[in-house]
């Protein structure tokens, strides 16, 4: 008789807080691969459950798992994994083991969506997976320094993961990856967080759009990855000594277009990368809106707008081939008497005090004062020690809107 | 005469103190990495770096550690520490080390990189973990390609 009955008839199978049914992972060990468990709300003091099977498992009305900071909460073991509008209390953490309150564990086609992460450790924890949707989750951990904090969304060496419209704060990291290639990360919003908003390291192919990342202890940080996409971010309000807006080490072949980097200490930092193109951003009351250091070759800077950073542009490499032409400076006070939309005379975007800047930060106090002014007037009458051939041919005369 | 004579002396011991180059202590979760300007947090990776005047650099890694001393052009290391897996933010000197590079025990920059003071240790934690054993020069030479 079994065996007539088609495979794909999905059971659903409910738990609620009166029912029979009333532990997640009895509902589990009883579920065949295909089914559906529907949780009523309902506060559910459950840990370390392990989902082995091809499962969807769906909350109606928000109902709380509370680890009572014991072990993790759910760890999928199996792929095809779908789990929806739960809440996530209070996960366990140890110094020695990276904790998470959801683990992927060496799976694929997982869906994790609307659910919500309170004081975990580490939030999502994806470890080895591919295809997979993180989307619609919000997590706000309860981090303090970043010695005693995890990272709210988490993934190592994973492939193709779309991670969208999520919300992280009060992490270390609000979005970390390390090893994870062809994936879209857009439209979330990562920030408050104690270290970076964004961290990525080893990560080729990746997209990031229409992200937000903001008030972040160190900013942003992305390191050692190739053929990147940053469209339509907004990198601001990053501020301290070792906080930036974008700091890029070591990336080849990105583009970065579209976005905005305001209210930073540093908006950009370049250190070593090569083959960027900038277009279309804007750098906006930055401390400096362009830093680059460090053998960055062919990098490319083309309709931007720099708007009243205190300094727009330094560059500390040896080697420039990097160009310039065609941004939009506020600095810049040239003239266009041809009327075509671009100053007559060039622009030199380094000023003489932010090399002094960079020798010694305490000259800082010197900021306002005539004296820089004269410097670095003198500067741009005649260049001695900024570099030659660091200049925009064609300034533009009006911001591009 | 006497008085003269202390006074050389110790101010002799001053000086000789103030140029030996001493390790400086790294605040986890204050210091950041000179090569890669990430906060150093983890105690069983960091490392550091004394020249000869004294002045120290602090690592979140041992192998942004190697990276900044193969892209520096400076030779006069005076100390060259790591710190010891088995006893965090304990730093010990690089030369006297077994290095361990396992694909299971990850460090802060992908090298998967861990030092150990004692080779007793390392051989240890090679048998359980999987990896390759590197003293110093060797793991010097193999980074670098």
């Amino acid at each position: 008789m079994f065996l007539l009955l088609p495979k794909f008839q999905a059971r659903s199978i409910e738990l609620c807080p009166t029912c029979t049914l009333t532990s997640l992972q009895e509902a589990i060990q009883i579920a065949n691969p295909g089914d559906e468990i529907i949780i009523q709300a309902g506060l559910y003091n459950e840990s370390n459950i392990i989902v082995d099977k091809k499962l969807k498992i769906r909350g109606v009305g928000m109902p709380i798992f509370d680890a009572q900071l014991e072990g993790e909460i759910m760890t999928v073991t199996a792929d095809s994994v779908h789990i929806e509008g739960l809440e996530f209390r209070n996960a366990g953490r140890s110094h020695i083991k990276d904790l998470a309150a959801v683990r992927i564990q060496r799976r694929d086609y997982f869906t994790i969506s609307n659910n919500r992460f309170i004081n975990s450790f580490f939030g999502i924890y994806i470890e080895n997976g591919k295809h997979g949707l993180i989307e619609g989750n919000v997590l706000t951990g309860k981090a303090i320094n970043e010695m005693s904090a995890g990272n709210a969304i988490h993934c190592w060496y994973a492939e193709d993961l779309v991670i969208r419209h999520n919300i992280c704060r009060h992490h270390r990291d609000g979005i970390y990856l390390e090893f994870v290639n062809n994936s879209v990360i857009s439209d979330n919003l990562s920030e408050h967080n104690i270290r970076y908003g964004l961290h990525f390291m080893f990560s080729n192919d990746d997209s990031y759009t229409c992200n937000v990342f903001s008030n972040n202890g160190a900013g942003v940080a992305v390191m050692f990855s190739k053929r990147i996409q940053m469209l339509e971010n907004r990198f601001e309000y990053n501020w301290g000594r070792a906080a930036y807006g974008l700091l890029l080490k070591e990336i080849y072949d990105a583009e970065i277009q579209y976005n905005i980097f305001q209210h930073n200490t540093i908006g950009i930092l370049l250190e070593g990368s090569t083959r960027l193109n900038y277009k279309y951003n804007v750098f906006k009351r930055n401390g400096w809106a362009v830093q680059m250091s460090g053998g960055c070759l062919d990098n490319v800077f083309t309709q931007n707008n720099f708007l009243t950073n205190t300094l727009d542009l330094v560059v500390n490499s040896r080697v420039n081939n990097n160009t310039f032409d065609g941004n939009f400076w506020s600095e810049y006070t040239g003239y266009d008497l041809d009327k075509d939309g671009q100053g007559d005379v060039p622009h030199r975007p380094v000023k003489l005090y932010s090399y002094v800047l960079t020798q010694s930060p305490e000259s800082i106090v010197l900021l306002r004062s005539f004296f820089i002014d004269l410097l670095n007037f003198s500067e741009k009458v005649s260049p001695v020690f900024t570099p030659e051939n660091v200049l925009d041919n064609q300034p533009l005369i009006q911001a591009i809107i | 005469m006497l008085d003269m004579k202390k006074l050389l002396y110790s101010l002799g011991i001053l000086v000789f103190t103030a140029c030996t180059p001493q390790p400086q202590a790294i605040e986890y979760g204050a210091d950041y990495c000179d090569n890669c300007r990430m906060t150093i947090v983890d105690q069983k990776h960091a490392a550091e770096l004394v020249t000869t005047k004294g002045r120290a650099y602090k690592f979140d890694a041992i192998e942004c550690m190697v990276d900044y001393i193969q892209q520096s052009d400076k030779v006069d290391f005076a100390l060259i520490l790591v710190n010891d897996f088995t006893q965090s933010s304990q730093l010990v000197d690089a030369k006297e080390c077994q290095f361990l590079i396992s694909p299971n025990i990850p460090s802060p920059m992908g090298g998967f990189l861990s030092a150990f003071h004692s080779a007793e240790e390392a051989k240890r934690w090679q048998a359980e973990k999987e990896g390759k054993l590197y003293n110093w020069e060797e793991l010097q030479a193999y980074l670098s390609q």
